[in-house]
């Protein structure tokens, strides 16, 4: 049979760089599709021959979007190296800028790379389909988007000195406790952010059902999930337990402790990506198929355990189900997500002893191996550190959140081509789609890659022997 | 000077000296400019507008002025562009010649690289500024073309001897500006 192929190299408003290939048939029909991570950063290899205490500021350096997340997972894997537990204020600490970055990254996500698409659609121009559209178009809408991004890095930047890379979570706890002076001026953009992400729902609600084509076909079908889960089941981007559930939210797993992932994860290698698929291992590959990041998050736990979150949650359940199985879906999971943040850190700010002194526990190695596992913005992040008697890494894997939702993202894309893509034309609304699918994702591709270069876009229809037969770029 | 942050930080704010420099007793306050230097640190050349960032925080010639170095420019820096009449932002070019500085006024019409991602073009952020607050600041880039993008935490020779023009571009700049 002969094939054709479109490929959209590179992908635009995502975090990284990446391209889709979509492979006709002689009918012009979709047959297979790819997402695929063309570049390679090599972060475990990197790190090996390093003292174990650098990791954490190692690792926060894999990404300038979440390096906070890959600080915390990695902390944590060397807090497991050293048998030491941080102290309650240290960890409570740790999860207030975990909290923050999780904060402005879901801002930057859908306010930012997201809204546009919602707000004019994926038919619109692309010249107007972009925040500065969204700006005209619905200013609030932008300002929101700013404030909560800017709010989430102050939370990062006047804990740990600077919004990008701080070195205040260290292993044991953080390298500074917190001042009143700091936790009031964090206080204070409370109301504000709780108002500017309700704003945020209360449009997508109202707009929402614009999408149910969208929805309906948006990487919409079954598969497990997967996230951290607190002694209640409630959500919790810290610490916990991994809870998995199926399409029906029936458990495949519960109370795993985290360090255990090995024991139910396995990881896949394509020779199309980059990017390791990581498939439940009960299940096999490519069977094993789950999704992690805020979907997941609101699909596996019992509550957010926060009120005003609990009350959207309760709508979004009433408005899409249980488990909710489009990827479409994620969005609206995003803001009920960040609500709970912003409610999480006032709590914890309020608690009596987060002013307490003690922050950071101190001990020498006393394993040679560790696991950190926490919630980043995407999803469940794994660190694993194997070290030598003198604490030198000689071995480390990562499991990021792209690479989990690896799988998944292959098949949302394939669906939106077979009902978007006919193969004889080539519409950028409809290859628009396609890669909307994919930012549902949020897919952050610097865990894996860092390059400069221009954010093009160029879709590309290649006959079976490689030449092109049409091409548009933008 | 109060400086957040530390040298080898992202996103750092800082308010140079008061007092007179190489041109004698100050008659004009650099209140309202902000200058934004920005690039990866860890990319060689592309650290360009951090180190001129550091440079300008300790230029006396640029009292009032906000100094602000970033790993990228992401969208609330709008914020910060809304409240001041003159931006100027630092950054290593592709384009030009090694070592090359090129001083160019922006307009606040997105280009065509301003694809949003993790990043946006500066055009970008003013447009976003002038959309969201009704700003109109005068903006300008200051590049430096780049002999080195590679992996590597210090500029290449050509961008390292054209620091000192940097500053004094940046320095008319604001002059210029604050006397218009």
């Amino acid at each position: 049979m002969s094939r054709e192929t479109i490929v959209i190299d590179p992908v635009t408003r995502i975090e990284g760089h990446s391209k889709i290939t979509i492979q006709l048939d002689d009918a012009g029909e979709v047959v297979d599709a790819h997402f695929h991570v063309t570049q390679f950063r090599g972060f475990e290899r990197i790190t090996q021959g390093r003292p174990v205490n650098e990791m954490p500021g190692i690792m926060a350096r894999i990404c300038g979007i979440c390096p906070v997340s890959h600080m915390v997972a990695s902390a944590k894997a060397v807090d497991d190296i050293l048998a030491v537990e941080p102290s309650p204020t240290g960890a409570d600490l740790r999860r207030v800028m975990n909290l923050g970055q999780i904060v402005q990254s879901n801002a930057l996500s859908f306010f930012h790379l997201s809204a546009p698409d919602l707000l004019f659609g994926f038919d619109a121009d692309p010249a107007k389909r972009n925040i500065i559209g969204l700006a005209r178009e619905n200013p609030q809408l932008a300002r929101d988007g700013i404030a909560l991004r800017k709010w989430g890095q102050q939370i990062i930047e006047w804990l740990g000195g600077k919004r990008i890379h701080p070195m205040w979570i260290v292993p044991g706890g953080v390298a500074q406790a917190l001042t009143p002076e700091v936790r009031d001026r964090i206080l204070a953009g409370v109301p504000e952010a709780i108002a500017a992400v309700e704003r945020a729902i209360a449009w997508y609600k109202t707009d929402m059902l614009r999408w149910e084509e969208e929805a309906s076909t948006f990487g919409n079908f079954r598969s497990a999930f997967m996230g951290l889960v607190d002694r209640n089941g409630n959500v919790d981007h810290y610490d916990g337990w991994l809870r998995v559930v199926d399409a029906d939210g029936k458990f495949l797993a519960d109370r795993i402790d985290p360090r255990n992932f090995n024991d139910y994860i396995g990881e896949a290698v394509e020779p199309w990506s980059y990017l390791k698929s990581t498939y439940w291992k009960s299940m096999g590959y490519p069977d094993g198929i789950y999704r992690v990041g805020p979907l997941a998050r609101v699909n596996v736990a019992e509550r957010m355990g926060t009120p005003r979150a609990d009350e959207e949650l309760d709508k979004f359940r009433w408005r899409v189900g249980r488990v909710a199985g489009s990827s479409f879906h994620y969005h609206y999971a995003r803001l009920i997500d960040t609500l709970h943040c912003i409610e999480k850190v006032e709590a914890i700010l309020r608690s009596p002893d987060i002013l307490s002194q003690h922050v950071r526990s101190r001990a020498e190695v006393n394993r040679h191996e560790g696991i950190g596992v926490s919630e980043a913005p995407r999803g469940t992040l794994m660190h694993h550190y194997r070290v030598d008697d003198d604490g030198i890494v000689e071995w480390a894997n990562l499991i990021i959140a792209t690479g989990h939702n690896s799988m998944a993202m292959n098949r949302a894309v394939l669906q939106v081509a077979r009902h978007h893509v006919k193969g004889d034309r080539l519409e950028e609304a409809m290859l628009n789609r396609v890669e909307a699918v994919i930012r549902c994702y949020d897919p952050c591709l610097s865990c894996s890659t860092h390059a400069l270069g221009n954010m093009a876009l160029r879709i590309r229809l290649l006959a079976p022997d490689g030449a092109v037969l049409h091409e548009l770029a933008r | 000077m109060t400086i957040a942050g530390d040298s080898d930080g992202a996103a750092a704010v800082a308010t140079p000296h008061a007092g007179g420099g190489s041109c004698g007793p100050r008659l004009w306050s650099a209140d309202g400019a902000l200058i934004v230097g920005y690039g990866n640190t860890l990319r060689s050349d592309d650290g360009l507008g951090w180190h001129a960032a550091a440079r300008l925080a300790d230029e006396p010639r640029l009292r009032g002025a906000q100094v602000l170095w970033q790993h990228q420019l992401t969208p609330e820096l709008a914020v910060d562009i809304s409240k001041a009449s003159l931006v100027v932002f630092i950054d290593a070019s592709e384009a030009d010649e090694a070592g090359a500085v090129s001083v160019r006024r922006l307009d606040s019409t997105p280009g065509a690289g301003s694809a949003w991602s993790h990043h946006v073009a500066p055009e970008a952020l003013v447009a976003l500024a002038r959309e969201l607050w009704h700003a109109s600041p005068v903006v300008f880039l200051v590049s430096v073309g780049a002999a080195s993008l590679g992996v590597g935490d210090r500029l290449s020779p050509e961008v390292e001897r054209a620091l000192p023009a940097v500053v004094d571009a940046v320095v008319a700049i604001v002059e210029e500006h604050c006397h218009s």
